[in-house]
């Protein structure tokens, strides 16, 4: 660990190990909290609140965001959102133990400019945001806890990512190749 | 006709059965009067240890700083009051079994003498910088001969600005909350450990960051220690106690408190820290920054959670 501290050299796990890792936090996850992790909740919980503050309404008429405000409580008070900030900490930890944090710097193609590569994760992140709705949940939520509990629509999630994945990557592969 | 009677002994709105007097300007105002307090303590610490060549953002830059925090932090509180125009009154008499009187002194002598101190300062952080008139030469150059003197008045004002943004709060013997003696050193450690850590967020020295966040690291453990040995204490009392100890303990306060006062505020940031000085590579602000707002975060928590606690009847 420690030969990573200052030679400048990026070090990540096997991604197979990775994976064996994520499966024991998935166990642990629904040992502890009786539920499996999500992520685009956290996120749900975010927009809603912002819409509640900044115009309450129309949350309250809306019929998507007015169900997440029912009873009364912050959307913020979920436990997805400190499942998120925990992942958001953990993260920058993992990031300084392993060296990969350095200078503020936007990872891209070569090829392609910083903004270019910001505009296609916005766009690429609210398509997803859109389809974590419609799929009700994303990898976390659906994909992993759906099939952790062999629920056959997690399976049709996980297949329906990657394979859409797979099918468009070679379109889009300027924008990481 | 219908006749209602009601029979109540209280009808005491804000205040009874929970106190719902203070709000945003109080735990803001203590979290100004801590970070300050932090800051003027290091700032003379080091000015009297000869360190003023090695730790220049301790002794110069961040005290320049602490006057308008201890002015924003007196003009919150001058929001809060009820009665504005009668503040000055405070400054009529000296009590010493009041912990507000004793806040009102220290800040009538910190809130100049900082200002003093930071004018002693301010050329040497910006030399191009000329006095329009004869007079503030002169007095800066009185200043700076007294400077060993200012910082020793600065450490112990410093100390008891600390101490009294605690039993402030303490010295409410109907909060139960409150009134544990562990709040004054605990706020000391607490304001000590945020005035550290903005002037690590402003050091660019290496060595002067080492030897901050050595010493905060010493007092985010004692926090730990005192948060610790104040809920211990509460745990032990009676069941005022027990039942002000449960708002941590699973109570409404328990999310908040854990997560962004003990995890976020203090240990995530140690960690950090201490990877830090065994060489790993960390953004610099991020330590200081959470600390800084764990800092803010517990003192609105202890407040919130303190005006709900009350004795049984």
């Amino acid at each position: 660990m420690s030969e990573h501290k200052n030679n400048g050299s990026t070090k990540y796990l096997n991604p197979y190990f990775g994976g064996v890792l994520l499966g024991l936090v998935l166990i642990a996850t629904f040992f502890i909290t009786g539920r499996g992790p999500g992520a685009s909740g956290a996120v749900k919980s975010l927009v809603v609140e912002t819409v509640d503050v900044v115009a309450p309404s129309h949350a309250e008429s809306n019929g998507y965001f007015s169900r997440f405000l029912a009873d009364g409580k912050s959307p913020l008070n979920s436990w997805l959102v400190f499942e998120s900030m925990g992942i958001f900490f953990g993260g920058l930890l993992s990031g300084v133990i392993f060296g990969r944090i350095k200078k503020f710097r936007v990872e891209h193609n070569p090829n392609i400019t910083s903004k270019t590569r910001l505009i296609a994760a916005l766009v690429g992140g609210m398509f997803f945001g859109i389809g974590t709705q419609f799929g009700r949940g994303c990898t976390s939520g659906a994909a992993m806890s759906g099939t952790a509990v062999f629920s056959f629509g997690g399976f049709l999630v996980m297949v329906g990512i990657f394979a859409t994945g797979y099918a468009l990557a070679w379109f889009f592969r300027k924008l990481w190749l | 006709m219908k006749e209602e009677l009601f029979v109540s002994g209280r009808n005491i709105p804000n205040i009874d059965p929970y106190l719902h007097l203070w709000h945003w300007e109080i735990p803001l105002y203590l979290f100004l009067g801590g970070l300050s307090a932090g800051i003027l303590f290091f700032a003379g610490y080091f000015y009297v240890m000869r360190k003023e060549r090695d730790m220049s953002a301790t002794i110069k830059l961040a005290p320049l700083f602490v006057p308008f925090f201890l002015v924003i932090g007196l003009g919150a509180l001058f929001l809060d009051l009820h009665h504005k125009l009668y503040f000055w009154q405070l400054y009529t008499t000296i009590r010493f079994e009041s912990p507000m009187s004793w806040g009102a002194w220290t800040l009538m002598a910190v809130t100049p003498l900082s200002i003093l101190w930071a004018f002693s300062y301010l050329r040497d952080v910006f030399p191009n910088l000329k006095w329009p008139y004869a007079w503030l030469d002169k007095l800066e150059e009185i200043l700076k001969k007294y400077r060993k003197a200012m910082a020793w008045v600065l450490m112990m004002l410093s100390i008891i600005l600390g101490v009294y943004t605690g039993i402030l709060l303490s010295a409410f013997n109907a909060r139960p909350l409150w009134n544990t003696s562990i709040l004054g050193p605990l706020f000391l450690v607490s304001g000590f450990s945020t005035g550290l850590a903005f002037t690590i967020l402003l050091s660019k020295s290496k060595y002067e960051r080492k030897v901050l966040t050595r010493i905060d690291l010493i007092f985010i453990f004692t926090e730990l220690f005192f948060i610790i040995h104040m809920l211990m204490g509460l745990q032990a009392g009676t069941q005022v106690s027990l039942e002000a100890a449960g708002l941590f303990l699973g109570g409404e306060f328990t999310v908040t408190f854990w997560v962004f006062v003990v995890i976020l505020g203090l240990a995530f940031p140690a960690t950090l820290e201490v990877l830090e000085l065994r060489g790993y590579h960390v953004p610099g602000w991020i330590p200081s920054a959470l600390i800084l707002i764990g800092g803010l975060v517990f003192r609105f928590v202890i407040l919130e959670a303190g005006q709900i606690t009350r004795y049984l009847y």
